[in-house]
């Protein structure tokens, strides 16, 4: 997703601790936060938001979080996995409208060519297809969500 | 005034842009490409958004990717900087169409000046004086040829969507002409998408002076002085000053006169520069109007105290400029060096990783450059890595200001131009004052 950092004041940068961006992450029903003072970042995803209160922390600081990251849950290497990236920057959509079920979900088998998902820019709904035959894995943004070029979309396990 | 802006652009000057908006407490989000995803304006920017792989085409020229990255984080404005869409009048015109605006003209102004034939029918209109030449587009080679020979030679074919220095040659006797009309029309459609073009005399001893102008949503304009641009190499500037120096004082009130009577004459708002060259004469002659923020502001910042890119975005705001001329002083002298990531001798560019970096510093040195160590300067852009701006009492100061900031500039790991900076700086045509374009570059 787009990389947000909350405004700094000259002088006197805000500090929070991890615990407090946790709260503020669950208080507001936020998929994913990320906050950055002075020297350190922190980053929050919740994997089942708002059901699960399953955080992650990462102090690491990094550009994007790895691929490997985006499913800690899961004991199976994930290096097997294809990644879908969005090939342009808009608004994530899982949906032809906002009341039909998603393209896709996981567990899903896709065939070559199959729409996964809608990325919107400018007012025109761009029909993302897959490249090639898979099993859905992992839908790593949330339906709405800001996608910038290159952001991560889906996991699929390829399939033949 | 805005509560977020979208820089559209890269390297030196989104950084620039950067500074303005942050000593403005306007939040900033940088659109880029992934080859700058580590740079130092997509880290000091407030929010990043990736718009695009390394070719321009498809990132920094991408409209609707830019749209919607300034949708996504609900920008009000865009800033494009130079180069890239700057001076695309379409671009400007989506802006206002998404309700997004655009940190520079209208774009009809754009439009207007970006045809060289259309402008140059403007600004005679204006009462600004244009070299003798073809009045619009050419028909063909045989209108070419009638009127270089009315008008004598030498005479330079110019593509009418030209620029940079591509679609252009000096024709100096009658026999020439056919084939540069030829080469010319071949070269402007490839590189321009339209093969139009124009003819006029082409003014010897030239030397290339240009005026900032501003003006407000209100109808308000004023002039900021004058640059002389007459170092350069290929058509690419290399070194700019303000004032221009040896100018006679009556050429040096027409050129503000005249670069007033073009913006007035397109309802010009934002900031803009109208370019002149200046004969042995004196006399000078409109050449174009370039409708954005240029590499150079920064003598005539250093010189006027005035904020060059904040007026901008105060402006684009609808706020009123709030001075008139006379407030505008002008102190002291200042210089500019373009530092290139190229070769000094043969001027080919050299990209590759910056393995050292250390700007110069000290009394009167401004340093405008997104360099920092272990920076891989990308192959897809301009070779632009640092600007370098001197400001001194006066002319002599401000030469060994810059000598000085040269030699405490290290950079390893590309080429760069400071060679050839160095050996201008010591040049005693360059340091007489007043020289032209030609002399300067057969010099060097």
């Amino acid at each position: 997703m787009a990389r947000r950092r909350p405004a700094r004041g000259p002088g006197d940068p805000a500090r929070f601790t991890i615990d407090e961006v946790v709260e503020l992450a669950v208080r507001h029903n936020l998929a994913e936060l990320e906050v950055e003072t002075a020297g350190t970042r922190i980053r929050i995803v919740r994997e089942h938001a708002p059901a699960s209160h399953g955080s992650r922390v990462d102090g690491v600081p990094a550009v994007a979080a790895p691929l490997q990251q985006v499913d800690p849950d899961s004991a199976e290497s994930t290096a097997h996995l294809l990644t879908v990236e969005a090939p342009m920057v808009g608004t994530f959509y899982r949906a032809p409208k906002p009341d039909a079920p998603p393209f896709v979900t996981e567990g899903d088998a896709v065939k070559e060519g199959q729409i996964l998902c809608i990325v919107e820019a400018m007012k025109l709904m761009n029909e993302i297809e897959s490249k090639v035959a898979g099993r859905i894995v992992k839908v790593v943004v949330e339906n709405g969500q800001p996608v910038e070029f290159g952001q991560p979309l889906f996991l699929m396990e390829p399939l033949r | 005034m805005f509560h977020k802006i979208l820089i559209a652009n890269r390297g030196e000057i989104a950084l620039r842009i950067l500074r303005a908006c942050r000593e403005m407490g306007i939040r900033t989000v940088i659109a880029h490409s992934t080859a700058d995803s580590d740079s130092l304006p997509v880290r000091l920017a407030d929010e990043s958004v990736c718009i695009g792989p390394p070719e321009a085409r498809l990132s920094y020229l991408n409209i609707p990717s830019i749209i919607s990255a300034a949708a996504i984080t609900d920008s009000e404005a865009i800033h494009p900087g130079y180069g890239f869409l700057s001076e695309n009048p379409a671009f400007a015109e989506i802006c206002r169409a998404c309700g997004i605006t655009f940190i520079g003209p209208a774009p009809e102004a754009i439009r207007l000046m970006g045809d060289k034939a259309q402008a140059r029918e403007m600004a005679k209109h204006a009462g600004a004086p244009v070299v003798p030449g073809s009045e619009g587009p050419l028909a063909g080679v045989d209108e070419a040829q009638a009127l270089a020979d009315s008008m004598g030679y030498p005479v330079i074919v110019k593509a009418a969507a030209g620029g940079g220095g591509r679609g252009m040659r000096i024709v100096r006797e009658r026999e020439g002409l056919a084939r540069a009309y030829a080469t010319c029309q071949a070269e402007a459609g490839a590189a321009f998408g339209s093969s139009e073009l124009y003819l006029e005399r082409f003014v010897e001893e030239a030397r290339h002076v240009e005026v900032q102008v501003l003006g407000d949503k209100n109808g308000m304009r004023l002039h900021l002085g004058e640059r002389d641009c007459s170092v350069q190499r290929r058509h690419q500037k290399l070194l700019e000053e303000s004032p221009a120096p040896a100018l006679p004082p009556e050429t040096r009130a027409g050129l503000h006169k005249a670069a007033l009577a073009v913006a007035n004459a397109v309802n010009y708002v934002s900031a803009g520069t109208v370019e002149f060259l200046v004969d042995g004469h004196g006399q000078f002659y409109f050449i174009e109007m370039n409708t954005r923020i240029q590499v150079e502001h920064p003598v005539t910042e250093m010189i006027t105290g005035i904020d060059i890119v904040r007026e901008q975005i105060r402006i684009a705001t609808g706020e009123a400029l709030g001075y008139k001329q006379s407030a505008v002083q002008f102190t002291g002298h200042a210089i500019e060096c373009r530092v290139n990531a190229e070769d000094s001798e043969h001027f080919v560019p050299s990209p590759g990783r910056l393995t050292a970096w250390i700007a110069p510093g000290g009394p009167g040195v401004r340093v405008d450059s997104h360099m920092m160590a272990g920076y891989t300067v990308p192959p897809h852009y301009d070779s632009l890595i640092a600007k370098i701006i001197v400001h001194g009492h006066d002319r002599n100061e401000a030469i060994a200001r810059m000598q000085r900031a040269l030699y405490e500039t290290v950079v390893e790991g590309v080429k760069t131009t400071i060679p050839y900076h160095l050996k201008l700086l010591a040049d005693p045509a360059f340091a007489a004052g007043g020289s032209t374009l030609a002399r300067l570059e057969q010099n060097l």
